[in-house]
């Protein structure tokens, strides 16, 4: 296990650069899912206004 | 009857909502590709014989570079059907691309700094590839610039999509550059499939990850494009419905 | 002002006979503002006049960044002045006329970009070697110096037409003009140092200066096509 992880030496430049790669892939997901979030709130919104205006 | 499939696909609602049936499909196939490519890359490849473990950061590097190349191909492709056709969905298509596009230039730019530090003794080179990969960059923030200056959608959409377009000719630069000049970067071996220089052991996690992260993209995309869409059709009745469930 | 492009498209003139017109109407209007001609070639002065003092005054030293020296600044200062390509035109509606005139917006565009590589470029390249010289550059050198910067300087101007015509509608555009630019303007850098650098050794400049000299070919071909393209986006 101890060897996996030192990855032959090159421990200091393989695992940032899986970390940072699945970050920017994590970040992305969250990214766009709160995207997606937010413009359903907006126009949820949006509807409630027009609804009260209405009546 | 090809025709009625076109013309649904200039129809927000139902792009709305088969995007919004596509993206669990995309997103789990993509879940099972990237572990599956990591198992793969990190734990079943052999080290290479000259750079050891090293070597295993192509899995994160490849795959970042082929979605910078890959993600503004399309953008730039989308934004032009766009500009010419007058096609709005597309223009929603291309202002979902740039932050991922950029996001994974980042991505490549860095990973391929730590991979180069220890190959070519540097961590960066002002060769012709890393150099137009910063543009690409750049290129890529200039986009998301112009569009966020412009108050106006529609202006935003075209203003960017000339800009989208014209940095298209930076693309094929990163491509061909390892072969039109003596480049530090090295060549292409996976693209040569009738005698590719890599064993399958190494290759298949590598073309796992790429196929991957290319479905990645299609998840993502689809949910930004359904984001736009609701910023976009601020009155249409059918939006109720779609966000009320 | 303007009514010499209105009279060309009513009496059914060319494309290249307005394109002239509105050549010679810029450079006329520039030159009875001379002030403004001035300033970017002020700003290349000081800014290379700021190397030397910030990195080290021998000569031999600057001698060895000169290349990157003036080819920044040269950049900095072409940025600097796109910022006159289409302002006044814009604000006092001759563009919106150029638009509306009929005549190929592409061709008159491409003419306000040449007036404005006369006004602004041609002067960079001729003082140049001067700034060269306060850097310790041997004489022998200062031929390719204006050669690479005359070249591209061209092909900056053309560049930046496209960025200037998409942020036409934006307020204070300096920074998002440079981000748009810049990105674009790097090839013209990297070979127009490249030729200064092989100038100051002494050696043969010609494949950098070819290779300006396409950014330039390039330039003309298609920049102008992009940038009417912005221009009428941006004036909608």
């Amino acid at each position: 296990m101890s060897e996996f992880l030192n990855m032959g030496g090159y421990a200091a430049y393989v695992w940032p650069s899986y970390g940072l790669t699945l970050g920017v892939i994590v970040l992305n997901i969250v990214w766009a899912r709160r995207l997606l979030a937010k413009s359903r709130e907006d126009a949820r919104r949006r509807l409630a206004m027009r609804g009260e205006q209405q009546v | 009857m090809a025709w009625t499939w076109f013309h649904r696909l200039g129809s927000p609602p139902y792009i709305y909502g088969l995007a919004a049936r596509l993206t669990p499909w995309f997103a789990w196939s993509a879940a099972v590709l990237i572990i599956g490519g990591l198992y793969g890359g990190l734990v079943l490849a052999p080290p290479d014989y000259q750079q050891g473990d090293d070597f295993r950061i192509i899995y994160v590097h490849a795959p970042s570079a082929w979605m910078s190349l890959m993600v503004y191909s399309t953008m730039a492709i989308s934004a032009g059907v766009g500009l010419i056709w007058r096609i709005k969905i597309a223009h929603a298509v291309a202002a979902g691309c740039a932050p991922i596009g950029a996001s994974f230039t980042f991505a490549a730019l860095v990973t391929g700094s730590l991979w180069g530090e220890r190959m070519w003794g540097t961590y960066w080179e002002w060769d012709p590839r890393l150099t137009s990969e910063l543009i690409l960059l750049f290129l890529y923030l200039g986009y998301m610039g112009l569009r966020s200056a412009m108050d106006d959608t529609q202006r935003a959409d075209r203003a960017s999509a000339v800009l989208a377009v014209v940095g298209i000719v930076n693309v094929p630069i990163i491509h061909y550059s390892v072969l039109w000049w003596n480049s530090l970067h090295q060549a292409p071996s996976v693209m040569q499939l009738a005698k590719p220089t890599m064993p399958p052991s190494m290759l298949i996690p590598l073309l796992m990850m790429l196929f991957g992260f290319t479905v990645l993209f299609a998840a993502l995309l689809l949910v930004r494009l359904r984001a736009e869409i609701l910023n976009r059709e601020r009155a249409a009745s059918w939006i109720r419905e779609a966000v009320t469930q | 002002m303007n009514t010499s492009v209105i009279e060309a498209s009513s009496t059914g003139t060319s494309a290249l006979e307005a394109a002239r017109l509105v050549l010679a109407r810029d450079i006329r209007l520039a030159l009875r503002k001379r002030g403004q001609l001035v300033q970017p070639l002020a700003f290349f002065a000081i800014v290379t006049t700021l190397f030397p003092l910030g990195i080290s005054p021998e000569l031999s030293r600057l001698r060895d960044v000169a290349p990157g020296v003036l080819w920044v600044a040269a950049l900095l200062s072409s940025l600097l002045a796109l910022e006159f390509l289409f302002r006044d035109d814009a604000q006092d509606g001759t563009l919106e006329q150029h638009v509306l005139s009929g005549q190929s917006l592409t061709w008159l565009l491409f003419a306000k970009t040449v007036a404005h590589w006369l006004l602004t470029g041609l002067p960079l390249a001729v003082m140049a070697p001067l700034a060269g010289l306060s850097l310790g550059v041997p004489a022998a050198a200062l031929s390719g110096i204006v050669a690479s910067v005359a070249i591209g300087s061209v092909a900056l101007s053309l560049i930046g037409s496209i960025g200037a015509a998409l942020t036409l509608g934006v307020k204070r555009s300096g920074a998002l003009l440079s981000l748009l630019t810049l990105p674009l303007s790097m090839p013209v850098l990297i070979f127009g140092a490249r030729a200064t650098e092989l100038a100051i050794k002494g050696a043969g400049f010609a494949p950098p200066l070819y290779l300006l000299g396409a950014l330039a070919v390039l330039g003309i071909t298609l920049a102008p096509l992009a940038a009417a393209a912005a221009v009428r986006i941006s004036l909608e």
